[in-house]
């Protein structure tokens, strides 16, 4: 057991914008060594798309439809948010873990592939894009986008639990035309009640980060008053 | 002085940033560990920070624009210092960098003042940093320790640096008389006599190509089909649709090849598969990779799903990959995901080659030129087009018979394009 601590967070459902402002915060206290511990925001959205650094405005073919559109600091192309999708943002301070900006990506893959084949997913990497698959690469399951500032990282992974899929149709998921996304519940493909989906998959997501990260999750319950 | 901006590694693997937006512009004030920029790679965003106060005196690097990693972004100086220009030397100690240990040196070429070469003083011979070794056995060889680049501590040769390095031209002159009377030159421009050759550090593109092809060669069981096709139909098709699309555009032959490749990969599955440890993945889309020679290298843009494109799609497409090849903006996922390659010398005159097979992928199509040729047809001899493929296969995934069969429909559709529409 690793003595790290990962404190896991359980925000519910967030607007976009508020989110944003508690990871940024949560980032520059990690930066100025205020926050001890690396902290794993995990919560829901409601319906949002953002649009990363990287975006390409043709790539939301439909206009919002009454939907929230943000322009932010992560990696990536533009992505939809919305129910039913487990959103996570890690801050994690890489200099106590490794100095590398794709190590980081890449374990952050794990976490979530680890996370899936706990729930009978078999997932994997596609080279070159960054995000979890399935179907050899077919079907994208879940989204990564990060930011990093003096090696503390913000924004994180979208994965899809038993997301409304048509709401991508609105989108060209991380500026590659053609891709079907999926999620758990379609690649399952069994009828269970949707509570208990969700929180299978968040206790596997955290089992995912723990093995991947090395680090133990420590659970706290949300804080509601400001 | 000013201190200059580095593009900053993140990662080992890291190569190059994309210049994402600056978050200060010229004639701003900076202060240590403020944002300067956002740059970025892969799907990740890193702040780019100041490392000196001062004001941001020259951004170097627009928004949007892609550079390697090391090179200079931008310069902080005092409000109204000038900052180095080509002849000057950016100050080197404070620089962006925050893990040396991460970072990758730039590549010369990159910095605007490492174009002027290291002046290397005509110093004495004894003079020169060498261990007490490298010393005797330059000696003994008759090798000017000022012509060696050391790889020791502060430049200090060592007993590495000197094997291999020839002596000079051995002369009939007594050994004392070779000693040099003037000074030799820089090191860039070594006197004939001099080392017999000149090492240069692996740029990351060589490294890579060098891992990837030892990668295939070695362990990847080639072998080679080569068949010759008439390009006379093909070359009159071309023909009458440049016509067609006048000023539009034009169609190569190399845009006729990826498309016939393509459409014959969609018949013949077991080419358009991918080796990997366990399995054989036999892809059902079509992503055809497409060696591009860049300055120093090569690198395999791929047009996806090349086999639902029309000619005039894959002959601009193909162009614009081209492009952001040779000027390195091609993103990962233009370069990744290639079911299948081609590659293509005609344009040097090479009537046929082989080309090495870039794995995952279990084959690749060596292009060479079209020729003229004198050819027996219906008992006459008469000169005709002709193009030689060569196919390498990867025999853990196509046998001999799998890939002749591709190759009869890809030249099928060559020598009758009017097949294509089938």
């Amino acid at each position: 057991m690793s003595e790290r601590v990962l404190e896991v967070i359980h925000a519910g459902r967030v607007p976009y914008g508020e989110a944003l402002e508690w990871q940024r915060r949560l980032a520059q206290d990690r930066i100025a060594g205020r926050l001890a511990h690396d902290v794993l925001l995990l919560l829901e959205h409601p319906p949002v798309i953002t649009l990363g650094r990287n975006s390409h405005a043709e790539h939301v073919l439909a206009d919002g439809a009454g939907i929230e559109v943000f322009e932010i600091e992560r990696g990536g192309d533009v992505t939809y948010h919305g129910p039913g999708q487990l959103v996570g943002y890690p801050i994690i301070d890489l200099t106590h873990h490794r100095q590398d900006l794709h190590w980081y990506l890449r374990t952050l893959e794990q976490a979530l592939i680890d996370a899936l084949a706990r729930l009978g997913v078999a997932a994997e990497r596609h080279p070159g894009y960054t995000g979890v698959w399935t179907g050899g690469g077919k079907r994208k399951i879940a989204s990564i986008g990060v930011h990093v500032k003096q090696w503390v990282t913000w924004h994180g992974f979208a994965l899809n639990v038993t997301t409304d899929l048509t709401a991508f149709d609105r989108i060209v998921p991380c500026g590659i035309a053609g891709v079907e996304m999926t999620s758990v519940e379609k690649e399952r493909g069994t009828v269970k009640g949707e509570g208990a989906l969700w929180d299978e998959t968040v206790r596997a997501v955290i089992q995912g980060f723990e093995s991947a990260f090395n680090l133990t999750a420590r659970q706290e319950p949300v804080t509601t008053s400001a | 002085m000013a201190t200059t901006v580095h593009m900053e590694a993140l990662s080992p693997t890291m190569e190059e940033g994309r210049l994402v937006k600056w978050t200060k512009q010229e004639g701003d004030a900076v202060k240590t560990g403020e944002t300067l920029a956002e740059v970025e790679t892969d799907k990740a965003v890193m702040e780019l920070v100041a490392r000196a106060d001062g004001s941001l005196v020259k951004i170097l690097v627009p928004e949007g624009k892609t550079v390697p990693v090391g090179a200079a972004v931008a310069y902080i100086g005092a409000p109204g210092e000038s900052i180095p220009d080509a002849g000057g030397k950016p100050a080197s100690a404070s620089t962006g960098m925050r893990d040396a240990g991460s970072v990758k040196p730039a590549p010369a070429a990159t910095l605007p003042a490492s174009a002027t070469p290291q002046p290397v003083a005509p110093t004495d011979a004894a003079r020169v940093k060498a261990s007490p070794l490298a010393r005797r056995l330059a000696r003994e060889a008759g090798v000017d320790l000022r012509l060696v680049t050391g790889s020791g501590p502060g430049g200090r040769v060592t007993r590495r640096d000197l094997e291999g390095v020839a002596a000079p031209a051995p002369s009939p002159a007594p050994p004392a008389a070779a000693a040099p009377t003037h000074p030799a030159s820089p090191i860039p421009h070594p006197p004939s006599g001099g080392a017999a050759f000149e090492d240069i550090p692996l740029t990351q593109i060589r490294k890579t190509i060098a891992r990837r092809l030892v990668t295939s060669l070695g362990p990847i069981p080639h072998f080679f089909l080569t068949t010759e096709v008439d390009m006379e139909r093909a070359a009159e098709a071309r023909a009458a649709l440049n016509k067609e699309l006048g000023d539009q555009g034009k169609v190569s032959f190399n845009d006729i090849i990826v498309k016939a490749t393509a459409l014959a990969l969609t018949r013949h599955r077991a080419c358009n598969a991918w080796f990997q440890e366990d399995h054989i993945r036999y892809w059902n889309e079509v992503h055809l990779g497409m060696a591009v020679a860049v300055e120093d290298g090569l690198i395999t843009p791929v047009v996806r799903n090349a086999d639902q494109k029309s000619l005039s799609q894959i002959s601009v497409e193909a162009r614009a990959l081209a492009d952001k090849a040779r000027h390195r903006q091609l993103k990962p996922d233009e370069y990744t995901g290639a079911t299948f390659s081609v590659s293509n010398l005609g344009m040097f005159d090479i009537d046929q080659f082989t080309a090495v097979i870039n794995p995952p992928e279990a084959g690749i199509l060596a292009v060479g030129t079209v020729v003229e040729k004198p050819v027996v047809v219906e008992g006459q001899v008469v000169p005709r087009k002709r193009l030689r493929l060569t196919m390498s296969c990867d025999h853990r995934v196509i046998d001999g018979a799998t890939g002749a069969a591709f190759l009869k429909t890809l030249k099928q559709m060559l020598e009758n394009p009017l097949a294509m529409l089938l």
